[in-house]
């Protein structure tokens, strides 16, 4: 036992008490901001660096202007959204989202704002409703080992042993799935014979990509952007535009028709000016505007997308008994 | 004793009170409340529950086993065996206690995984490692530190190494000292052990959302966190709540158990000779040693080795030659958000071990007054219940007000694990000589004053052990952390998480790496000074 030492408590106290103010200091200032109700709020599933780059666009043409982002996949932002209205209100002033069907929902239910930007014409129309807006386009295209040979998606059950996104985790993997359900040439039939050929389900577009980097998948189904990301980095991956096209899905950007932000207005429409669509075709995502330069690409299909709004819950379900049985 | 001295008893139990009705009972009564008025799943939903349910069971009694015997095996080797090292293979055997389970889980898919380091090296990579097998492999490793102290503890007090000693010199060999003496004073200790083990299993997240939910296998923790995080559906909601609570009966339930079992695990008197009964000029067994060496190296330091070499890597699927390493996945994860994320982690695990010790220490201190009794009870509440069902409950009592806020958080890092930190301290007071706090009070110091003055400097390395303990659980805490978090609020661990969800390996990996070896290179000097883990056991 040691011994009884004469009374440290003064001492302890103090240091209690540093500890305690560190630790309130340290724990404050990564939160500063959030108690600010004048900061526009946004929700968005966009990469972070795209954001990190808008955002810092935003700021340097309204330094007064505070933004907070809360950047989580489709499946988390849904969810905070699902439990937000459950407990009365949203939270966000703008959602900015990855692909059309996670936020016609809103829009069927009234949550946004029917307005007009600054830039809607410059959005094509195909590509723009009343309330939401394109701001930028990706393409699920594929992504193969470095001697597959696979030169378009009606290629891909034949490879076996291949990896595709989850579409409840990644609206972009959704998108694909309202695709090919939806063509009369592919239906589900696509995915059963993915299935029984021994293709493999994983979460992200990102597991994707290192997925088949790593030899564990022959080939798979991702994002354009995953996969030129993952080439540059010196990753043993080839990106291969299918034959018939890369699938485009587009990512909206809306305001909530219940927001009291000024800025929120401004914000729309600086991620669909000139400025704001270089500052996202510099981090890897194609523009929605034609009019800013744009060197990759290829062929693309589009998605009925109003149609796939309609049969949402039965295609997930579809698919879902395919897959997770 | 005077009016003024009495007072500030009350003023403790009622602070401690509140404190305690805030962060648990509140919380746990609405949650059971709630779960009630929604009782019934249907279909699908249900069918996925129940999968999940037998899942988590299945965990749970595996990991029991498996913890277990390692934990029990562990420690008749450095106790009863004359190894070579042993300072060393103890800090071995304890290793995974700084490690946060899920990056032991990601450390071994780097490692074992197909395209880990084993696949690029000899071509064989473990097939089993997603799916129950790994599941419950790396939540068993995490647990042997803690069945290995328990049994340490059990050695050292229930089973008198006289007695031991008295077979061997009558004749006995090694091995039957061990089935007929050893074993037999253990048992109740072991199963109080194996119960813990149990209740490790059921409530672990991190595990299973690394290994299990990519290959579909979901425990109860899992679903929860897809039905709270991941869904937009209102049946999902209800399914998580309902599960939250049947995991909480389960829990609740065994660790009653296991607290019946190992009541009497480090409070009886030592044997004067401390460890066993080595006789002088025992040959030192290097082919024991090296079998615990291969056990540590395989399941804690390979890996981890593994989770480097990937964060060095410059692009994933490239071998970890010298030519493509690189720090740039190490600045990304310094970037400033994620900077932001560390900073807020180490705020809340400083806040969270100092509260949670006061708290502790306040109930410790007490136990012998008029509701002593009643908050040993809330205690071990508070100990068993899991933390996504007090995320769960958190979010039911406290989420109107406090949702996305980092108080939120620190609540239920406080509440989870201010009984951690009550343990340490009464574990240790219950070994205090009562002499010199006598001596002070029949000198006319009050109580109080003489419990702050006498009690408390004595206790200094269980309340140091304790804090130690909280602010590691803390900072590596992801199960109520990936549930409780909002804009502005996230931690390290969850970033970690999240960035492994986004299949981003070289980035995920390189910011695992910044969560756990800073705090190994800080502990493992401290734990080789034997002086600590001696300390937090109480065996002195």
């Amino acid at each position: 036992m040691s011994s009884a030492e004469t009374s440290t408590s003064p001492a302890r106290g103090r240091i209690v008490w540093v500890l305690l103010c560190v630790g309130a200091v340290l724990a404050s200032c990564g939160d500063a901001g959030s108690g600010d109700s004048d900061a526009l709020v946004m929700y968005t599933t966009v990469t972070q660096e795209t954001v990190d780059a808008v955002v810092a666009a935003f700021q340097e043409a309204n330094p007064d202007g505070e933004i907070e982002v809360f950047r989580a996949p489709t499946g988390e932002v849904t969810a905070r959204i699902a439990a937000e209205l459950r407990n009365g209100e949203l939270g966000a002033d703008i959602l900015w989202l990855t692909d059309p069907l996670s936020i016609q929902q809103y829009e069927a239910d009234g949550l946004l704002r029917q307005w007009t930007p600054e830039e809607a014409e410059s959005v094509p129309a195909e590509y723009r409703t009343e309330t939401f807006f394109g701001t930028r386009i990706l393409n699920m295209v594929i992504i193969a080992g470095e001697g597959e040979q696979v030169s378009d998606w009606s290629g891909l059950p034949d490879l076996g042993s291949v990896a595709i996104p989850d579409p409840s985790f990644a609206g972009s993997a959704f998108g694909a799935l309202a695709y090919f359900a939806l063509d009369p040439a592919y239906g589900l039939d696509f995915y059963r014979d993915l299935r029984s050929n021994g293709a493999v389900q994983v979460n992200s577009p990102g597991d994707v990509v290192s997925g088949v980097a790593e030899g564990i998948y022959r080939a798979g189904m991702t994002l354009d952007f995953s996969a030129r990301a993952a080439i540059a980095d010196g990753s043993p991956v080839q990106l291969i535009w299918p034959e018939s096209g890369g699938i485009a899905i587009y990512s909206p950007i809306a305001i909530v028709d219940s927001s009291g932000s000024a800025l929120a207005e401004d914000f729309v429409n600086l991620v669909l000016s000139a400025e704001g669509q270089s500052a996202i075709a510099a981090t890897g995502w194609q523009p929605i505007r034609s009019d800013v330069s744009w060197e990759h690409g290829g062929p693309q299909v589009t998605v009925n997308w109003s149609r796939a709004f309609d049969r949402q819950e039965e295609l997930l379900d579809d698919y879902r008994s395919l897959f997770e049985s | 004793m005077s009016r003024r001295w009495d007072l500030k008893w009350v003023a403790l139990t009622l602070l401690v009170g509140t404190l305690l009705v805030v962060l648990v009972l509140w919380p746990i009564g609405e949650l059971i409340a709630v779960a009630i008025e929604q009782y019934g799943l249907e279909g699908a939903d249900a069918e996925r529950a129940r999968q999940s349910a037998v899942n988590t069971l299945a965990v749970g009694l595996l990991v029991a086993v498996v913890a277990g015997s390692l934990g029990a095996l562990g420690a008749l080797v450095t106790e009863r065996t004359a190894v070579p090292g042993k300072a060393w293979l103890r800090v071995g055997i304890l290793l995974p206690i700084l490690i946060p389970p899920f990056v032991s889980a990601l450390s071994w898919t780097r490692a074992y995984g197909p395209g880990g380091l084993t696949d690029d090296l000899l071509g064989v990579s473990a097939d089993g490692l997603f799916g129950l097998f790994g599941v419950v492999a790396v939540v068993a490793v995490n647990a042997v530190p803690l069945s290995y102290l328990l049994t340490v503890a059990a050695l050292n007090s229930r089973v008198e190494s006289d007695v031991e000693r008295a077979a061997r010199i009558s004749g006995a060999s090694p091995a039957s000292t061990l089935g007929t003496i050893t074993v037999p004073l253990l048992a109740p200790a072991l199963a109080g052990i194996g119960a813990l083990g149990f209740v490790l299993g059921i409530n672990a997240f991190g595990v299973p959302a690394v290994l299990g939910s990519p290959v579909g296998f979901r425990t109860v923790t899992t679903l929860i966190y897809e039905d709270l995080a991941l869904s937009a559906r209102p049946e999902a909601f209800r399914r998580a709540i309902l599960l939250a609570t049947g995991l909480v009966v389960a829990a609740v339930t065994f660790v009653i158990v296991a607290e019946v079992l190992l009541r009497s695990v480090g409070t009886a008197p030592r044997s004067a000779a401390g460890s066993g009964p080595q006789l002088a000029k025992v040959r030192p067994r290097w082919g024991v040693a090296a079998l615990a060496w291969a056990f540590v190296a395989t399941t804690s330091i390979l890996p981890l080795v593994a989770l480097g070499l990937v964060a060095l890597t410059r692009g994933v699927g490239l071998p970890p030659v010298p030519e493509n390493l690189t720090f740039a996945n190490f600045a990304e994860a310094l970037d400033g958000r994620l900077l932001g994320a560390l900073l807020r982690s180490v705020g809340l695990a400083l806040l969270a071990a100092t509260v949670g010790i006061l708290l502790g220490a306040g109930v410790a201190a007490l136990r012998k007054r008029r509701f002593g009794g009643v908050f040993g009870v809330v205690v071990l509440m508070t100990f068993a219940v899991p933390g996504s069902t007090l995320a769960v409950a958190m979010i039911l009592a406290h989420g109107r007000l406090l949702r996305d806020t980092l108080l939120i958080i620190l609540a239920a890092y406080v509440a989870k694990l201010w009984a951690v930190g009550h343990r340490a301290i009464a574990g240790s007071a219950e070994n205090v000589a009562p002499h010199l706090y006598l001596a002070a009070r029949s000198s006319g110091a009050s109580s109080f004053s003489a419990v702050r003055t006498i009690l408390v400097p004595m206790l200094r390395p269980a309340l140091a052990g304790g804090w130690v303990l909280i602010f590691l659980i803390a900072f590596h805490e992801v199960t109520m952390s990936s549930l409780l978090y909002g804009p502005g609020t996230e931690t390290l661990a969850v970033a970690v998480l999240n960035l492994q969800q986004l299949g981003d390996v070289p980035v995920s990996s390189a910011l695992a790496v910044i969560l756990t070896v800073p705090l190994l290179l800080v502990a493992i000097p401290l734990l080789t000074s034997s002086r600590i883990p001696r300390r937090f056991l109480g065996t002195g």
